[in-house]
């Protein structure tokens, strides 16, 4: 053929150090047994992080567990344990397919499962929830999973936030919700004393609370250094990159991993190493979870010159000076402010757009300062909480920039009987000469 | 040859693989199974139409391929999607048209165009449903010829309401109806309704303008066009030949590169493949 073949993609050297940081996560789940610590079945943004932590707490993430198995390709047992027990494929895979993972378990008397990815997670003391706004399957998971656990106490919090309406100032109602979250986290502080017999020590939460916004800020610059062009990392590295601030916040691994991160990336940037070479296009992941057996996408879009300086998916963090947190002594209010901060900042910007919403002033947020040229989204379609809405924020965004390409692929998290390696490229070929068609109508 | 330039598209479809030859004008246009015995056997499609246009394979400028059997070409100089192509083609037969639906063997499409480029697409390929080979399976079930299903609906006194989606169970919901004395017509009536619906609630993620046109093999069918029509709430265009316009488009995107190249100064790369058949399933 005539094409020539395209140079591979260049990936961090930090984002090698990953695999470590998630087998660190599940092996001590299994360690800490024998070093006297207890192990909660956690979620993530689920505002639990920091209270783990300063009690010595060991979480065991469900999400990570499902992700790896399905990165393994090794899902399907575990889902068809949680099908032989009536749990539907087009619920959460991540939530199915963690959930026949416990159930094969206990069916074996707890017994790890033959084949559990590295040596799989270790059964938990107590199941750590929250009925937060994010995610329907948060109310359900802990539940269904008691149903195998049953010695396991169950607890879940309710971290709400003032939800979207254009015609109402959420400011006004804001105080109201902190004051709920913090009370819900003083309740899971006397939850976790009881399971785990430790009183919680203050000044440590104060200082896990703290080096949580440092990392918060850290991980942030870093990643505006994508802003770069050529950028000199990629939404592929980014699903890697963001194990630290998701699932090892408010340690100082973490905070030592942006470290390493960011000056990797300014180095590459000072000798002008982009991801792509040439790099052609800049898209926006706009949102929805990745494939995670199918990461390889990523390097697709690459080898074709298209390159994501910036996404949706795991950048739930920001800047801690932009969220104007108000002071207090408190480190569970501080959580709390943070939280409902974080989730309703962008409230302002979608209500200066008739019929926005604030996941679209974000994409446009991103898209402007990232100096993008299209969007793609990826419609998994067990996580209804991203699923939803993908063609509202599409047909907003063109409203916005008119004939933008937009591509919608689809798939899913975990379940790979959604996915058709051939006829997803075929789609990110066509979307690469839409690209090209829009670039050169610009021109002209 | 004088200065008369030959392109060729060749378009490697999931059931039917097409070759056009254009220059100023369209040369010749041939139209051969795909099938899996003749899936590495574009070059025997193409020397039939070189042969047709009465032209040496030495004659042709510039070869694109596209469909997704494209990769499967070593003379193609070039791949382009057929999402591309198909805008392409139709783009120059029917001006007009702002939304086209394809529906192919094994898939059906929805493409947006403004001014001959793609500005959006959506391809259902999840699902036999909505495409050719439900059709073909829903004939080979009642034992009719696929292409008499078009004019036999054309004669139901209703459409029979077909409530299965997927294609497996639709065939049996067909047989069942069958064995309870619906007549053949009302079914197949029932079934290009079926695919219209599907295929509606798939392009309508488009923004759909006017005019409409379809393509593939789906648009040879009268009573699932008729069924479309219904749907779309607007009268269709047809290309004369429906099943070229994927082909064609790449044979003129083929030119539009080679002219392109040549006002720039440089000649474009070529193929160092000779008109052979492909090693890829050998």
């Amino acid at each position: 053929m005539a094409e020539e073949k395209k140079r591979r993609a260049v990936a961090t050297k930090t984002a090698a150090g990953i695999p470590k940081f998630v087998r660190g996560n599940l092996s001590a789940t299994l360690r800490a047994k024998e070093e006297g610590k207890k192990v909660a079945k956690a979620f993530i943004h689920d505002g639990h992080d920091e209270i783990m932590r300063a009690m010595d707490i060991v979480p065991a993430w469900g999400e990570s567990f499902s992700g790896v198995c399905a990165a393994k390709r090794d899902a399907e047992k575990f889902l068809q344990k949680a099908e032989s027990d009536n749990f539907s494929r087009s619920l959460c895979t991540y939530a199915t397919c963690h959930i026949g993972f416990e159930m094969a378990r206990e069916e074996q008397g707890g017994a790890m499962p033959e084949g559990a990815p590295w040596g799989g997670m270790g059964r938990p003391d107590m199941i750590l929830g929250n009925g937060q706004l994010l995610c329907d399957p948060r109310f359900k998971w802990p539940q269904a999973l008691q149903h195998y656990l049953r010695d396991v106490p169950v607890f879940v919090t309710n971290m709400y936030y003032p939800p979207w309406d254009p015609n109402v100032d959420h400011h006004e109602q804001e105080k109201f919700y902190v004051k709920y979250c913090t009370e819900e986290l003083h309740e899971t502080v006397k939850f976790c004393e009881k399971v785990t017999g430790k009183k919680m020590d203050w000044d440590r939460l104060a200082a896990v609370v703290d080096l949580s916004d440092k990392t918060w800020d850290l991980f942030v610059d870093t990643y505006d250094l994508r802003k770069a062009i050529p950028t000199p990392m990629d939404t592929g590295d980014a699903m890697n990159t963001m194990v630290p601030i998701t699932f090892n916040i408010g340690t100082q691994e973490a905070y030592d991993f942006y470290v390493e991160l960011n000056n990797e990336l300014k180095e590459k940037i000072a000798q002008g190493i982009g991801v792509a070479d040439p790099e052609k296009y800049r898209l926006i992941w706009a949102a929805g979870l990745p494939s995670w057996f199918a990461l390889n996408d990523f390097q697709y879009f690459n080898g074709k010159g298209a390159v994501f300086p910036v996404e949706v998916t795991y950048r739930d963090h920001e800047k801690i000076e932009r969220l104007d947190l108000p002071k207090t002594n408190d480190p569970l209010e501080r959580i709390a402010w943070r939280w409902v901060r974080y989730w309703t900042h962008w409230y302002d910007a979608a209500r200066k757009i008739p019929g926005s919403t604030p996941k679209v002033a974000r994409i446009i947020e991103y898209f402007e300062d990232y100096k993008c040229d299209g969007v793609v989204f990826h419609s998994a379609f067990s996580c209804r909480s991203w699923h939803a809405g993908i063609i509202h924020q599409a047909e907003v965004l063109r409203k916005v920039y008119k004939d933008i390409p937009i591509l919608i692929m689809e798939g899913d998290i975990v379940d790979i009987s959604s996915y058709n390696e051939a006829d997803t490229h075929n789609r990110i070929d066509a979307f690469i000469e839409t690209l090209e068609a829009y670039r050169n109508k610009q021109k002209n | 040859m004088g200065d008369i330039r030959y392109y060729a598209g060749v378009d490697i479809g999931s059931t039917m693989t097409k070759v056009v030859i254009v220059s100023d004008r369209i040369e010749t246009a041939l139209i051969g199974p795909t099938g899996p015995e003749h899936r590495k056997l574009a070059n025997k499609v193409m020397e039939e139409a070189l042969k047709q246009a009465r032209l040496r394979f030495e004659d042709l400028s510039y070869i694109v391929a596209t469909g997704y059997g494209r990769i499967n070409v070593p003379f193609a100089d070039r791949q382009i999607t057929e999402i591309t192509c198909h805008a392409k083609g139709l783009y120059s037969l029917l001006p007009t048209v702002k939304t086209i639906i394809d529906i192919g063997g094994q898939d059906s499409k929805g493409i947006r165009i403004k001014d001959g480029k793609v500005i959006n697409f959506v391809m259902n390929d999840k699902c036999a449903a909505g495409t050719g080979r439900f059709l073909e399976v829903i004939a080979d079930s009642l034992g009719v010829p696929l292409n008499d299903l078009g004019k036999l609906s054309l004669e139901a006194s209703r459409a029979t309401p077909i409530s299965s989606t997927c294609t497996v169970f639709a065939e049996h919901e067909v047989t069942n109806q069958l064995a309870n004395g619906e007549s053949v017509a009302n079914l197949v009536a029932g079934v290009h309704e079926s695919i219209a619906t599907r295929v509606y609630s798939l392009v309508r993620k488009l923004q759909i303008e006017k005019d409409i046109a379809v393509t593939g093999g789906g648009a040879k069918n009268i009573g699932l066009v008729k069924a479309l029509e219904g749907k779309f709430g607007s009268p269709v265009l047809i290309p004369p030949e429906p099943l070229i316009t994927g082909a064609l488009g790449a044979a003129l995107l083929g030119k539009e590169k080679w002219e392109k190249a040549r006002l720039d100064g440089y000649t474009p790369t070529r193929s160092k493949e000779g008109l052979q058949e492909a090693k890829l399933f050998t």
